[in-house]
């Protein structure tokens, strides 16, 4: 094992976090982003995690971002407008939409990256209104393929910093049905197995207790702690007697992400 | 074969107020934004608008208060953020509505292309879009394991718009062999019962028939073609040109204000026709910026 430093930032260790809940063989689903913390949220944390698995414990893992199979991330464009995207020859495939939907209900997918600006206590998240659906306080965005990632991705994880207003005791809306009321009810509402397996926070990573599917801490970073934690939930997550520190990166991965992955400081903006 | 080449302002006339439109395109890339624009022109309203992600021109309709109901996977301008006449029509009640996922509204379309009137799914189960929209998302069960599922009706519309690269005179309308991932377009195509498609350049049949396989749209399924260059502008045509972000940014701006009637003076209505839009919305200089060709 490398020696641990302390010289590392949040999102790198975001970035190692993720890493390590893929597997070798993976097929990885990463969405698009915007800029600054969406973009380093939706794209730049899981581009660098699924490469860091890939350079390290996962050889054969491949990512599908965006409508590309396999593309080359070592030469992503440095503008991501439409042309950059339809003229960057380094994909394996390009998929249309018909085929992204398919190897969703097929369960080609093993992870994917999601986010919302409301998480509940069981992995449900809200993207599509604040307040009542028909006349909400306010409109969002809809659903994309959020819900699909729920529905079919076996262990989809969710991204995203702890705040108060986002972590709330039950979403407005159900967009993505994660473990729904808790316990069985995923299941007996018809739903496949899974629903979301981790929360990874610039704070704290959470998982889903294994019977009654609730939130629960299982590592704070070195940088927080269990009040500040709290503070930034509007609900209660199952709390462990002894809460381990989120283990740090390693000397290696940071070299791999600083020096190999994100040279260019294109991945984790902001 | 018999010649579908009309105008814009004649495709957009054979549409009336209230009819229930599929629009083509993904969020600011290649939607027939030329056409939505003809018809805030004429003043045609009350339509119910069926896109996959819809957005620039479910917005641009919204503005014109011309749309009572939505049914898509996404509203909203990307990069350029928020939809926001769109938003406040659903917050004001004045659109209803109908959210569905991409695998869910992709079932509808393809329903639709292949004549079923319904298809199966359990990707929207125990979510709020089957709850609130129990009219078309209903609970069946597989009459093969049991299965619980929601079936979802096909996607059909009275007219479906679409912007595209080339075509001939016929309506056969072309792929660039470079182009991005593809969206519904085909399938919504199929899926027409009268289908309108703009495309940047009408070319000769002769130079259809050199690539056949590049033919997404035949001459059959299309009942009028338009020769509308930069007719998805200010969004992008993939291997045509850009989004136009200086464009895209000041509109939402204005939105962002609601100053839509200045924007349309400017740009919808003040233009009489595309030929005048494009004179007003893009200098010399500009094409030549945004062209990738």
């Amino acid at each position: 094992m490398t020696t641990l430093t302390q010289d590392y930032t949040t999102n790198e260790l975001m970035v190692v976090a993720a890493a390590r809940e893929l597997q070798d063989g993976d097929l990885i689903f990463i969405g698009v982003g915007t800029a600054g913390r969406a973009f380093t949220l939706a794209c730049g944390i899981p581009i660098a995690a699924a490469r860091l698995a890939q350079e390290t414990h996962a050889p054969n893992l491949s990512i599908y971002w965006n409508n590309l199979l396999s593309p080359d991330l070592q030469q992503i464009p440095p503008k991501l407008t439409q042309h950059y995207l339809t003229t960057w020859p380094t994909a394996a495939q390009l998929h249309n939409c018909s085929d992204k939907n398919d190897m969703l209900s097929r369960g080609m997918f093993d992870v994917s990256f999601d986010s919302a600006p409301q998480i509940d206590r069981f992995g449900n998240l809200n993207i599509t209104a604040i307040g009542d659906y028909k006349r909400p306080t306010r409109r969002l965005i809809g659903c994309l393929a959020q819900t699909d990632h729920f529905a079919y991705v076996r262990r989809p994880l969710i991204l995203t910093d702890l705040k108060k207003r986002t972590f709330v005791e039950k979403v407005d809306f159900i967009t993505s049905a994660g473990h729904l009321e808790g316990g069985t009810s995923r299941i007996d509402a018809g739903m496949r197995p899974g629903g979301p397996s981790r929360v990874i926070t610039d704070k704290a990573i959470f998982g889903f207790h294994e019977e009654t599917k609730e939130m629960e801490i299982l590592s704070i970073h070195a940088s927080s702690s269990l009040e500040e934690v709290l503070a930034e939930m509007s609900f209660t997550p199952l709390v462990p007697d002894e809460i381990p520190v989120t283990q740090a990166p390693t000397a290696e991965e940071l070299r791999l992400i600083r020096e190999f992955i994100d040279p260019r400081g294109i991945l984790l903006v902001s | 074969m018999k010649s579908k080449l009309v105008d814009l302002a004649s495709a957009a006339s054979l549409i009336p107020s209230g009819a229930s439109l599929t629009i083509g395109g993904s969020i600011i890339r290649r939607s027939p934004v030329a056409l939505i624009r003809e018809l805030i022109r004429q003043e045609k309203k009350n339509f119910t608008v069926l896109a996959y992600p819809a957005g620039f021109t479910t917005d641009l309709l919204a503005g014109a208060g011309a749309v009572d109901r939505v049914e898509a996977v996404y509203e909203g301008l990307f990069q350029f953020g928020f939809s926001y006449n769109f938003r406040r029509g659903v917050e004001s009640g004045a659109i209803d509505i109908r959210d569905f996922s991409e695998v869910a509204m992709a079932a509808r379309f393809r329903a639709a292309a292949s004549g079923v009137p319904f298809l199966p799914t359990d990707a929207m189960l125990g979510t709020g879009m089957a709850a609130h929209n129990p009219e078309q998302v209903k609970e069946i069960v597989c009459p093969f394991t049991g299965r619980k599922l929601h079936a979802v009706p096909a996607a059909e519309t009275d007219f479906t718009l679409l912007h595209g690269y080339t075509a001939d005179e016929y309506g056969n309308v072309q792929f660039p062999v470079a182009r991005d991932a593809d969206d519904l377009d085909p399938v919504m195509a199929k899926a027409a019962k009268r289908l309108i498609v703009t495309v940047e350049k009408i070319v000769p049949h002769s130079e259809i028939v050199k690539n056949p396989n590049l033919t997404y749209i035949p001459h059959t399924w299309v009942e009028a073609v338009v020769e509308a260059p930069f007719g998805a502008h200010p969004l992008s045509c993939d291997g045509y040109y850009d989004e136009d972000e200086e464009h895209m940014y000041e509109y939402q701006r204005l939105m962002k204000e609601e100053r839509f009637a200045e924007y349309a003076d400017r740009f919808i209505t003040g233009p009489a026709n595309h030929a005048e839009y494009l004179a007003e919305a893009l200098s010399p200089a500009r094409v030549f910026e945004l062209s990738v060709r």
